[in-house]
């Protein structure tokens, strides 16, 4: 099995994209489920993609760490480019390509463990770190993801016992806790209040200095405040991307703009 | 200014449709006010002078209204793309329109005051720059309400000769007043009568750079088309 280099000089701090998708087409079984996309993923900015349901835009997120692998009759062709190597070519260590391309799901997904366990857990999958350095990487995440005031007492808890919003942002602390380049997010607050919801676009806002962000959401507004750039997407089709600026005040395809004002269907 | 396709919540699109219906007749109200201004001024018509101001309140009230609105759909609707810039534009065109009105108004108030009314000068220019005034604005309205960019951008372009006709009746009537210290008096009136024309048609043209922008979401260049000016 092949490895991907980890190469710190390769993608960041240059203008290529941390991910580039080619001329991605996508099938579930006889379903053609994305026709031919074409689309960049800039270097520490967030990527919103926006559409109706059914329109791919999750699925489109579920090739970018390879969690089609996971079901059978579900094949792509096409490239997404990321440091260099396609992901989609089969000899590729989907393991490691996880841990560099993290995700975030719509519900928070804690495991059964303790919340300092749910995030060295991931961590131990990838590095051998003494305890100190375990307890330090832990305690980095969950100040990063401020959470950390709120949870130092009691690390060794069940992390069930948070609140959704506290939940998502552990999810969040996981993800970044293997230090990846890309994080994925699929609908990240849809579950959760406005004052939760509002820590993790604060977070997005933040952790873009580091990483690079896809997010996917049905929350125009949430699309308008947190991402840079935006992609809309109609029934697998990738009809327009644009800065959130121009996709938000003058969008170029009429779909585009049927769509966010509200006059679909 | 319609929309081709309507929302999928219809009690948004009727308040859309309010939005339009209220700026509409906000601009029909200013448009009369307008007219009656030049009538009163170069027909001597007492009517009219006194018809002018009196649309006032009822125009003043029609740019509450329409505020009221834009705050509570950008509040409880959030509207994006055309519909923001639809109804950020009809906000900031009913402050023109409410302008254009306080200059009717005024130009009204001085039509009736006796240095005009037996005043030597001949009002042609005064007449023609009124005429052309008016059709731009006849114009604008049209463009805000057939959504129509192109008559948008035409009116914003015609705007030059009112600055034109602006700089050479202000010759005239210092020519006037040079000749005569007589017609300092019914001179100082029409330059008035005459600046609050050429700022009609500035606000004519800040409408139409609007509804340009609410149609086709670019926006016209920042140096708009002047005639001469003074400087």
């Amino acid at each position: 099995m092949n490895k991907i280099i980890m190469d710190d000089t390769i993608g960041r701090d240059t203008v290529l994209p941390a991910l580039a998708i080619r001329n991605l087409n996508f099938w579930y079984g006889s379903n053609h489920a994305l026709k031919d996309i074409s689309l960049d993923f800039p270097i520490h900015q967030v990527t919103g993609m926006i559409g109706p349901s059914g329109c791919g835009k999750s699925t489109l997120l579920r090739i970018l760490n390879r969690m089609y692998d996971l079901y059978p009759g579900q094949r792509a062709t096409g490239e997404v480019l990321f440091d260099g190597r396609n992901i989609l070519s089969p000899g590729l260590d989907v393991n490691v390509l996880r841990s560099r391309i993290g995700m975030v799901f719509q519900k928070p997904t804690p495991f059964p463990m303790s919340i300092y366990d749910n995030i060295a857990f991931g961590v131990r999958l990838h590095e051998r770190l003494s305890r100190a350095d375990m307890d330090q990487r832990v305690e980095g995440v969950l100040r990063r993801v401020a959470l950390w005031n709120e949870v130092k007492d009691r690390l060794n808890a069940s992390a069930a016992a948070l609140s959704g919003g506290q939940q998502q942002r552990l999810c969040i602390a996981r993800t970044i806790a293997t230090r990846p380049e890309v994080i994925l997010l699929d609908e990240p607050t849809s579950a959760l209040d406005p004052i939760s919801t509002a820590r993790i676009e604060e977070l997005l806002d933040e952790l873009k200095q580091e990483f690079s962000i896809a997010i996917v959401t049905h929350n125009l507004q949430q699309a308008a405040r947190c991402a840079d750039r935006v992609a809309f997407f109609y029934m697998g089709e990738l009809v327009e991307v644009d800065t959130a600026d121009k996709m938000f005040t003058a969008p170029h395809a009429k779909r585009t703009q049927d769509y966010i004002t509200g006059r679909f269907g | 200014m319609p929309h081709e396709s309507v929302h999928t919540v219809q009690s948004y699109e009727q308040e859309l449709e309010q939005l339009r219906s209220l700026v509409n007749k906000m601009g029909g109200l200013v448009e009369r006010q307008v007219a009656q201004a030049i009538t009163a001024v170069v027909e001597h018509d007492e009517e009219a002078a006194l018809d002018a101001p009196e649309m006032d309140p009822q125009v003043d009230e029609l740019e509450r209204e329409t505020e009221a609105l834009v705050i509570r759909l950008l509040a409880l609707r959030a509207p994006m793309a055309g519909d923001l810039r639809e109804v950020v534009v009809a906000l900031k065109i009913s402050g023109d329109l409410e302008r254009i009105g306080d200059c009717a108004a005024s130009i009204a108030r001085r039509a009736m005051r006796n240095e005009l009314l037996s005043c030597p000068i001949s009002l042609t220019g005064l007449h023609s720059m009124g005429r052309l005034v008016q059709e731009n604005l006849r114009c604008t309205i049209d463009a805000m309400d057939q959504r129509d960019p192109e008559l948008a951008r035409i009116v914003w372009h015609s705007d030059t000769a009112v600055d034109e006709l602006y700089v050479s009746l202000f010759r005239e009537l210092v020519t006037y007043m040079m000749e005569d210290p007589r017609n300092i008096g019914p001179c100082a009136h029409l330059l008035f009568i005459a600046k609050n024309l050429e700022r009609i048609g500035d606000h004519a043209t800040n409408i139409s750079e609007r509804v340009y922008y609410a149609v086709t979401g670019n926006i016209l260049p920042i140096v708009r088309p002047r005639g001469k000016t003074f400087d």
